[in-house]
């Protein structure tokens, strides 16, 4: 049983990386509405909204699955209270502020008509550290001994930094064009 | 009787361009304890009314604002730099020192600048005078902005009363107003008219055109009109209304015969591009897409000017009623009716034969 819950753990965390990386690669896509227009925009922000809420049902298997075995003890207060676990108290806590951070972005979108545009938007640019502490906890625990699980998380990994390489280097022209406007003189 | 009565009889309405119904502004700025800007920015192009009314009836002007402020501060909104701006700092009246662009004399621009944000246009949710936020969510207390003029002329209804207002210009647009006479005319300079004086006679107490084959009425978001028409036309919105313009902030211009009208608007509509406060689509790419469409109308054998014409035609219809501000509305105007007047010229233009418009007859006595 113990061992069970312990390939579930592994499975359930590298296919939670897996999403994120995947929802983190549309949501760059989608960022100031720079790529896919009309339909495909429509598409692409739907992916990007059903399939994190998708990625938060494996964390959660990952999670609760990660505390019940027993071979490493992690408590339930790891689950949101980082840098507590007994069992590598760095890398178990990125992950931890990982769920946090993810908690915050996953309410203040589930409540973005409800509260300011601006509010909304800075909660959710938390995500940028969100996803490589993930990455950072991953790679550190759970693929050590397995290539093919590490294979999948440093790609994870390129992936994911080749999407925000292309979002800082691409020109913007609206961006481009209210940094030129502001750059005058208007005080 | 209230002042507020006295400005509703008059029928004033505001002499920066918008010409909303002063009464209306007043009262909000009364239940709402607003705070009183008076605009003597001239942002309009060409428009040097305001500093006129500084320079020459700075006591009407604070008897005006005292009117309408009661006991709150006052503040007077001027170029920085300009010469209005000396005048009332050397009388010792707060002035809000405004950046010489464009738009930073709009209304909520001012409001904008006076609250310590930039002087750019904000969304007007709602009417700031009952105070609102900026685009940051920040708090913008109750404020009202009246120009220069308007100001001046409620010290002058106060003191002589709706009936001699009234007296004056026409039934839809009462009262005495003040004209920038400006461009190619003998001495450029300001004189106090009414709604309903013939354009050629404006011309005639300036000492006349000099040859002009263009006026351009209202300024950056006015019109051109052939300049024989313009002598016989009545200045009042009613008239220019047929040509698509309106009185606006009383600048009338005459266009230098000496330069080619189509180089004199495509320089107009890429200054008006590159003024453009960069918040709003229409606005940040709308109007350079505008001046472009006009500079390849203009360029000769560019290639780019076959389809220019249909392209500036869509983009002048695409523009209006969007954005914070009504920059890009009155923008499309002009160049709508640029393109209007100017059909034959630019043929020739873009043939290489640029035909001087001149006129030979006297537009004076027109």
């Amino acid at each position: 049983m113990n061992e069970l819950l312990w390939y579930l753990s592994r499975a359930t965390g590298i296919a939670s990386i897996v999403l994120l990386t995947t929802v983190l690669v549309l949501g760059v896509v989608t960022s100031g509405r720079r790529l896919p227009t009309g339909e495909r925009a429509t598409i692409v922000m739907a992916m990007h909204r059903w399939l994190s809420l998708g990625m938060v049902t494996f964390l959660i298997g990952h999670i609760t699955t990660a505390i019940a075995e027993t071979y490493v003890s992690i408590d339930w207060v790891s689950f949101l209270i980082p840098f507590t676990s007994a069992y590598a108290r760095v890398w178990v806590g990125l992950g931890t502020l990982a769920v946090d951070i993810l908690a915050a972005v996953m309410v203040t979108s589930l409540l973005r008509h409800r509260i300011p545009e601006r509010a909304w938007r800075s909660i959710h640019w938390l995500s940028y550290a969100m996803w490589p502490l993930a990455l950072a906890h991953g790679i550190a625990l759970g693929t050590s001994a397995q290539p093919i699980l590490r294979g999948i998380t440093i790609a994870c990994g390129a992936a994911g930094a080749a999407a925000l390489a292309w979002r800082t280097t691409t020109t913007y022209a609206d961006r481009d064009r209210r940094r030129v406007a502001l750059a005058g003189e208007w005080s | 009787m209230t002042l507020i009565d006295l400005l509703d009889q008059a029928g004033l309405t505001g002499r920066g361009g918008a010409a909303f119904r002063t009464a209306i502004k007043v009262r909000a700025a009364a239940e709402h304890g607003a705070t009183l800007i008076v605009n003597a920015c001239d942002g309009e192009i060409g428009a040097t009314k305001d500093a006129w009314v500084v320079e020459n009836q700075l006591d009407g002007l604070l008897g005006g604002a005292r009117l309408v402020a009661g006991d709150h501060p006052i503040r007077v909104a001027a170029h920085r730099g300009s010469r209005a701006a000396a005048l009332l700092a050397a009388a010792g009246v707060d002035v809000l020192e405004v950046p010489a662009r464009y738009v930073s004399s709009e209304e909520s621009a001012l409001i904008s600048l006076a609250n310590g944000g930039l002087a750019r246009p904000m969304t007007k949710r709602a009417p700031f005078v009952a105070g609102g936020r900026d685009a940051r969510g920040r708090r913008i207390p109750p404020t009202v902005v009246l120009n220069a003029e308007t100001v001046w002329r409620i010290a002058q209804i106060a003191e002589h009363g709706p009936d001699w207002f009234r007296r004056q210009g026409t039934a839809l647009e009462p009262g005495p107003r003040l004209v920038t006479l400006t461009g190619a005319v003998a001495a450029p300079h300001v004189i106090e008219t009414a709604a309903g004086a013939r354009l050629g006679d404006l011309f005639g107490a300036a000492g006349g055109l000099l040859d002009a084959g263009l006026v351009w009425v209202g300024g950056l978001a006015g019109v051109l009109i052939p300049a024989p028409e313009a002598a016989r036309l009545l200045w009042s919105s009613t008239d220019l209304a047929s040509y698509g313009g309106s009185i606006g902030s009383g600048v009338v211009w005459a266009l230098d015969p000496a330069e080619c009208p189509v180089a004199f608007v495509d320089h107009m509509l890429t200054y008006a591009a590159g003024e453009s406060a960069g918040q709003c689509g229409p606005c940040m790419f709308g109007l350079p897409a505008l001046a472009a469409d006009w500079h390849d109308l203009a360029g000769a054998r560019s290639g780019r000017a076959v389809d220019a014409a249909d392209r500036l035609a869509a983009r002048v219809a695409l523009l209006p009623d969007r954005g914070a501000c009504r920059y890009p509305d009155g923008i499309a105007r002009f160049a709508a009716s640029a393109a209007r007047v100017l059909a034959g010229h630019l043929d020739q233009h873009a043939r290489g034969t640029c035909p001087p418009v001149r006129t030979t007859r006297s537009l004076v006595n027109a």
